[in-house]
């Protein structure tokens, strides 16, 4: 969201005025924001991890055109000299993935810095931009984004209407209570008997409901349950509501550090593939279907692992365990039967 | 007061052509012929349901008379002259006639979020007849004729039934209409406040100013009427001066009616 | 005051007299004990001082960071969005309820047609969706333009510059907010006696002079708290702006929880904080406005809070000279 100055200060100054007025300054004045960093780069270098808010060490990247790949890019794209990046991270957003970082109002984390390394690599002017996860899809059908960089899985159903390129391992894990003795082992037999949260409309979702099912046909019960929103769904789990909350494994490692010294510090109860047990799930770019743009995507993104910058990138967000060799263009995902 | 030579060479005050009206399939108005001459009182009389107020209502146009036509100072009202034919006029040319017969409603009527002033300079301002504070002026000289000089910036709900009557004879007048239509101005009032009400309009009748009253005051009626009309089933039974009507009725509905007011 | 009210004490209530009983003099009437009542408000009172206790001393509301969030530019910043489109969407949203409550009592049936239809149909769509079809209309409908329909047009609109996520929040907002509004103004046109709709006819008050002047004036009576009520309700639903990727205040809030997870609960009571301001300047405001629109109304106004206090301690004081005096 632009922040005009004029409106600032206008805020600033209504907001003070009803608070004077309402709260007969109870409350201690604050202080001015610390973190005036600079939220751009130089054309051609790329800051990775920059206002991170403590998930990553920031790391600078000189990143050069590649003219060989600009050249395979659709027509329209490389015209019009930007790359419209669309991040499904509204409201919530998905830390270290993608969410608004320290200063409070840049969009970052790892899955945006990803798109500004491939955008960079193709010579093309990243133009980000945040939405809810089913705008983010309208979005990418429309035409108002080219890709989507947010922790997208590759699904065989997505493929009937996108074209992927791939370059993360998807894996999940459950977050439990620091003080919680429960321990998944990697044996979904392990969740009789217990109340777990899902986010609507994941593949840790299907995943789970699979495993509901297999338990239900031993005689064994698991309650999933879905909350509005990360708050709403922490909050539960800091109650005592549920006994895990089952989400992509980065977000759980973030939420782990970042509550350490909260009242209700939790911690990492086990992790799995996110395409299920016989396949390695893998997370990917989303571009519209025959848009032509998949495959400049996934050779920018080997480009990057060739150079070693896809590993700086990886271990900036300390993500490293879920590099993958190469990135494909609709690589196998989660099957649509295994559902 | 009689009609004299001079009185019938100007146009009627108000006259009423072979009116007829139906609400559905019920016919209140069954050809009805009345001229009114300036200056003159009319009072109208009957049982309830004859038509009375129906009539008054087709004068100034609230009313459409399915057949029929209405004059006022030798204009009709509502409709338009198109050779041989009556056309419609248009909203704009009505409310701008209705700004030239004055009303009087049996339940006042007056606007209650506006004082005692403002209803009744309200209307020559927003007609654009009169400036503000002409109007006002206006306002402040007709309340004081009808006794309420000194309740000018009351509201309307502060004052009692007869009160805000009077209030509503003042905001009749500030129109300077050619006639009056009053219908049962006292028929809501505790009878302790219904002879303020009537003296003002005894006021006004004496004042030579055309009136057209439908009122079950008969001893009122006997008082101010140059002539009375009895009005029974949508047609007009009898009418004359009130020593004829009132006395000695050729009608048998009219000695019926009476015998059961009086 | 004091001596008609002693005058006025019935023999009823007095002892039965034994002997022939002595005349009462002029006097105060005892007041009724009620012992149950002060027995419930000193409970209320303790529940309510256990409540504010566990508030200020339990460090589940992390009330420092609660200080630190409240003021946050990005707090502040989402507020603004609440504030600007809230109110862009009550005044548009109004407009469009009196103009669909005209629609409807309209005497051309086409014009009634659609002013139900547009009530019926905006009532069940939910927000939600009608933010995400404004939020992709730009991918159904590039260019809007203006001029003679199914002609040729004069002025063209590039639809993508021409919606912001502001302007799509405030049309959603609004196109919504209208239907309800118009329920609302109805309501109140109705509760209009027809005898005014009568007398500003025969008063032949011009056509607009008598809605703006004599109607409407007195509708208000009744659309205000409803609207108030309404409005309220917006405030809050405005929380739903992030379906068009503008973030209020609650988005905000919602997506710091997200950035900062050990602060999500005193996140929550920021906004719920800034809610409680906002909707105490709504209340304030309408008491105000309620009162302007309550003259002739009823035959006095209501006093003000400021002319109730100064009532209240003026009659303490009375009271407190008459029992000095008995």
């Amino acid at each position: 969201m632009p922040s005009h100055p004029f409106r600032r200060s206008l805020t600033r100054a209504l907001a003070a005025a009803t608070v004077v007025a309402s709260l007969a300054g109870t409350l201690a004045a604050c202080g001015g924001d610390s973190e005036a960093a600079t939220t751009t780069d130089a054309a051609g270098t790329v800051t990775v991890g920059r206002v991170s808010n403590g998930a990553a060490k920031p790391v600078e990247l000189k990143v050069p055109e590649v003219k060989a790949l600009n050249a395979e890019l659709p027509a329209a794209v490389r015209r019009s000299g930007t790359l419209k990046i669309v991040v499904g991270a509204l409201p919530d957003g998905f830390p270290p993935l993608a969410y608004i970082g320290g200063d409070q109002k840049t969009l970052t984390g790892a899955e945006p810095d990803l798109g500004r390394l491939v955008a960079a690599v193709l010579g093309l002017k990243p133009e980000l931009s945040n939405a809810t996860w089913e705008n983010m899809f309208v979005g990418i059908d429309s035409g108002k984004a080219d890709v989507g960089f947010a922790n997208i899985t590759d699904t065989e159903e997505r493929k009937r209407k996108y074209d992927f390129a791939s370059y993360r391992k998807d894996n999940v894990g459950f977050e439990v209570l620091k003080k919680s003795t429960w321990n998944f082992d990697g044996d979904y037999e392990n969740l009789a008997g217990k109340t777990v949260a899902v986010d609507n409309g994941t593949n840790q979702e299907r995943i789970l409901l699979e495993w509901q099912r297999k338990l239900k046909a031993q005689g064994k019960t698991l309650t999933v349950k879905h909350y509005a929103g990360k708050s709403a769904t922490y909050l539960a789990l800091t109650g005592g509501r549920i006994d895990a909350y089952f989400a992509a494994n980065p977000g759980v490692a973030y939420h782990v550090t970042r509550t350490a010294t909260s009242p209700a510090p939790t911690r990492s109860a086990g992790t799995y593939s996110g395409a299920g047990a016989s396949l390695q799930g893998l997370i990917a770019a989303t571009t519209k279907k025959n848009s032509g743009l998949a495959k400049p995507i996934a050779d920018a993104v080997n480009h990057l692992i060739k150079s070693g910058q896809y590993a700086k990138w990886l271990a900036a967000y300390n993500l490293s365990d879920e590099a993958v060799a190469t990135s494909r263009v609709n690589p196998p995902g989660l099957p649509l039967s295994d559902s | 007061m009689t009609a004299t030579a001079t009185a019938q060479a100007a146009p009627a005050a108000l006259e009423v052509h072979d009116v007829h009206k139906w609400y559905g399939t019920h016919r209140v108005l069954d050809g009805i012929d009345l001229t009114v001459r300036p200056g003159e009182v009319t009072v109208v009389i009957g049982p309830s349901g004859s038509g009375k107020s129906t009539l008054l209502r087709v004068v100034n146009h609230l009313e459409k008379p399915d057949i029929g036509h209405v004059s006022v100072g030798g204009e009709l009202i509502g409709v338009r002259r198109v050779g041989g034919r009556l056309k419609e006029l248009g909203e704009r040319a009505i409310l701008a006639q209705r700004g030239r017969i004055g009303f009087v409603f049996q339940n006042f009527n007056l606007f209650p979020h506006l004082t005692v002033l403002d209803n009744v300079a309200a209307a020559p301002v927003a007609t654009g007849r009169l400036g503000r504070p002409e109007a006002r002026e206006l306002a402040r000289e007709l309340l004081t004729r009808v006794g309420l000089g000194d309740r000018t910036g009351a509201y309307p709900r502060t004052l009692s039934g007869g009160q805000q009557q009077r209030v509503a004879i003042a905001r009749a007048l500030a129109l300077r209409p050619g006639i009056i239509l009053f219908d049962e101005p006292t028929s809501a009032l505790d009878p302790e406040l219904v002879g303020e009400v009537l003296s003002v309009i005894k006021d006004l009748a004496t004042s030579g100013t055309t009136l057209l009253i439908v009122t079950h005051e008969i001893g009122f009626a006997r008082e101010v009427a140059d002539r009375i009309v009895f009005i029974d089933g949508g047609r007009i039974a009898e009418q004359g001066p009130p020593a004829e009507v009132l006395d000695h009725p050729r009608h048998e509905r009219t000695r019926d009616f009476l015998a059961r007011v009086l | 005051m004091s001596r008609p009210l002693g005058a006025a004490v019935s023999l009823a209530e007095t002892p039965p007299a034994q002997s022939p009983p002595t005349p009462l003099t002029a006097q105060r009437v005892q007041p009724l004990r009620r012992p149950g009542r002060w027995i419930a408000t000193a409970v209320v009172l303790v529940l309510v001082a256990q409540i504010a206790h566990s508030l200020a001393t339990n460090p589940f509301y992390q009330w420092g960071r609660f200080r630190y969030w409240f003021l946050r530019p990005t707090v502040l910043d989402g507020l603004l969005v609440t504030l600007e489109v809230a109110a862009l969407s009550a005044a548009l949203g109004l407009l469009g309820g009196v103009l669909l409550a005209l629609a409807r009592q309209s005497g051309s049936p086409v014009l009634r047609a659609v002013g139900w239809t547009y009530t019926w149909l905006f009532r069940s769509v939910p927000l939600i969706v009608v933010l995400i079809f404004l939020y992709n209309f730009s991918a159904l409908y590039k260019t809007v333009s203006l001029g003679i329909p199914f002609g040729p047009a004069f002025v063209t609109f590039d639809e993508s510059r021409l919606a912001t996520d502001m302007t799509v929040a405030v049309i959603g907002l609004s196109l919504n907010e209208a239907a309800y509004a118009a329920e609302v103004v109805r309501g109140g046109l109705l509760s209009v006696d027809q005898g005014q709709h009568e007398a500003a006819a025969a008063l032949g008050l011009p056509k607009g002079y008598q809605f703006t002047r004599i109607v409407l004036p007195q509708a208000l009576r009744s659309i205000v708290p409803n609207y108030v009520n309404q409005l309220i309700g917006l405030v809050k639903s405005t929380s739903l702006v992030f379906y068009v990727s503008l973030l209020d205040l609650f988005g905000s809030v919602q997506t710091m929880g997200s950035t900062y997870p050990g602060d999500i609960v005193p996140l929550l009571l920021v906004a719920t904080v800034w809610y409680l301001i906002l909707t105490s300047a709504v209340s304030v405001v309408q008491y105000y406005v309620e009162r302007y629109f309550a003259r002739g109304a009823t035959r006095a106004l209501p006093p003000t809070p400021l002319q109730k206090a100064r009532a209240g301690l003026s009659g303490f004081r009375a009271r407190l000279r008459k029992e000095a005096a008995v």
